[in-house]
């Protein structure tokens, strides 16, 4: 076999993105731990889905914020060897400030046109205490912030779901409530699995046609359980 | 240098990730040459969509192609005076456009006449893509396409969505004729089925002077997508024309599947076709080359 024309053949990078909120509410009624489980639980499926896609390469990292916001998991880490150092819970809420750091993190230079477009998964409990508008704003003053998959995760009755929605940027999806640590997984592993493998293979969308919100076809999330004695948060 | 002769060859391979899933490949490449009794050399390759409303997108491609190259070649063919150059860009410009948009419409529509969309096809879709299918059937067909006409006096260049039209000089220098797209990032495209497509096309009109271009290549992105940088991938026309001189093009047009097959594989997972046109003074080979190319299509 001669020597294939052109230098550097690589798989296209798929940046995935945990935006974890570890303000202090998070630590009433196991949340924290909660969602600490529930990652850790998903991982063997998201390295399934990548698995199934050899052609995209899935990088993990992780922001976390409270009392402002700072890398959980700093460098992005290959879908196969992720694993998920545990969260603890202090603080308040600086959502605006994680969106921020990861507008920085997507600029385009360096992020490269041909990369697959990110899934920034947001997991929160709470009002955001700081800018969040501007955060937001920095984001999707990004290009590959605005083309990003956005998907919100609301723990309890307390999230600010009008802010999640904006997070998430059209109507045809909704912050998904996880009322205890079933739905939570459910929604985390959703969110890991079906999402990431939609992101990984995405069609071409034609411009100035009407299609869906948002650049992917999102998956259909999985309906909220029954409620009543399990429900916790 | 003003009679140099042109050999257009090309390939077109199924996407790695399209073999994994049974999805079909969605690419398509169509040329006319001097082999055909042309002076000329009209070159088209196009990438249909794919996604889950455009399920006809390998005949939207299909239908591209040979739009694209009987428009531009009846384009070609109509221009009696060809010393004026600058009427011929005016109309390359400001019509071909148009008419490759109306033929690729008009083709499609006849195959909607005698192969209506069925409901098994329909059902496949969520209720929104069934509903925007239905209004506009053209989004079933959604495709790229990109062209280029080699003629002695002048070169066309025409773009319409994503893909990479490369040429390549006698010091193996790679260049872009077209203007980059900003339009066109993540996965969302220009494309024949968008309301005013003829607009989005992007057109160079490059009149042949003492520097030809020796390599000229069409590729969907499939190919770019699958090099880690764009230089990487520009050295893809460097190499080439490499090969070309020192082994002739029989060698890489009998490598050229396998090469982007495995491309595919190790790079994006998606569809690759690449067509190239080439000087012919740059090898020693032509007469029995160009006595076996023929005019086809070439879609896995």
């Amino acid at each position: 076999m001669p020597v294939l024309p052109g230098e550097g053949l690589g798989r296209r990078p798929l940046h995935f993105i945990w935006l974890a909120d570890c303000s202090g509410s998070m630590a009433i009624d196991g949340k924290i731990q909660a969602l600490n489980e529930a990652i850790k639980e998903i991982i063997p499926h998201m390295q399934t889905v990548a698995g199934e896609n050899p052609n995209a390469e899935i990088l993990v990292r992780a922001i976390k914020f409270s009392d402002g916001a700072q890398w959980h998991i700093a460098t992005p880490v290959p879908v196969e060897t992720f694993k998920w150092p545990l969260l603890s819970a202090d603080g308040v809420t600086d959502m605006g400030k994680a969106l921020s750091m990861v507008a920085d993190q997507l600029k385009s230079p360096p992020m490269p046109d041909r990369m697959l477009p990110p899934v920034l998964v947001l997991i929160t409990d709470g009002q955001p205490t700081d800018d969040f508008s501007s955060g937001l704003k920095d984001l999707l003053n990004q290009r590959w912030g605005q083309k990003a998959v956005r998907i919100a995760i609301a723990i309890g009755d307390d999230a600010d779901l009008e802010c999640l929605q904006k997070f998430i940027g059209h109507t045809e999806l909704s912050p998904l409530k996880a009322k205890n640590a079933e739905e939570l997984v459910r929604y985390i592993k959703w969110a890991s699995t079906a999402v990431l493998k939609a992101a990984s293979s995405p069609a071409s969308q034609p411009k100035g046609t009407p299609v869906p919100a948002g650049n992917i076809p999102i998956p259909t999330p999985p309906a909220p359980g029954p409620g009543g004695a399990t429900d916790v948060w | 240098m003003v009679d140099a002769q042109w050999l257009v060859f090309g390939a077109s391979v199924q996407g790695a990730a399209h073999l994994r899933s049974g999805k079909p490949g969605q690419d398509a490449i169509f040329w006319t040459g001097p082999p055909d009794g042309y002076a000329s050399v009209v070159l088209a390759v196009a990438d249909g969509h794919g996604s889950a409303k455009a399920f006809r997108s390998a005949s939207g491609a299909s239908f591209a192609v040979r739009s694209a190259a009987q428009e531009v070649r009846g384009f070609l063919e109509a221009q009696i005076d060809l010393s004026n150059l600058s009427a011929i860009k005016r109309i390359a410009t400001e019509g071909l456009p148009q008419e490759i948009v109306r033929q690729w419409t008009e083709v499609v529509e006849q195959e909607l006449a005698a192969k209506p969309l069925t409901a098994d096809e329909l059902q496949t879709l969520e209720a929104k893509d069934r509903e925007a299918v239905e209004r506009n059937p053209l989004l079933a067909y959604g495709s790229t396409v990109l062209a280029v006409a080699v003629t002695k006096q002048f070169i066309l260049y025409m773009q319409l969505g994503d893909g990479d039209i490369v040429h390549v000089s006698d010091e193996g220098e790679p260049t872009r004729p077209l203007p980059k797209d900003d339009r066109l990032f993540a996965n969302e495209t220009t494309s024949l089925c968008a309301p005013g497509a003829w607009k989005d096309f992007r057109v160079q009109f490059q009149v042949i002077s003492e520097r030809q271009p020796a390599l000229i290549m069409l590729a969907t992105d499939g190919y770019i997508n699958s090099y880690q940088s764009e230089e990487g991938f520009l050295k893809v026309g460097t190499d080439i024309l490499k090969m070309i001189r020192d082994e002739g093009p029989e060698k890489v047009k009998h490598e050229l599947h396998d090469w982007l097959t495995e491309t595919s594989e190790k790079g994006s997972g998606d569809d690759i076709t690449l067509g190239l046109v080439a000087r012919t003074d740059l090898f020693q080979h032509q007469p029995s080359f160009l006595d076996r190319i023929v005019n086809r299509v070439i879609r896995n």
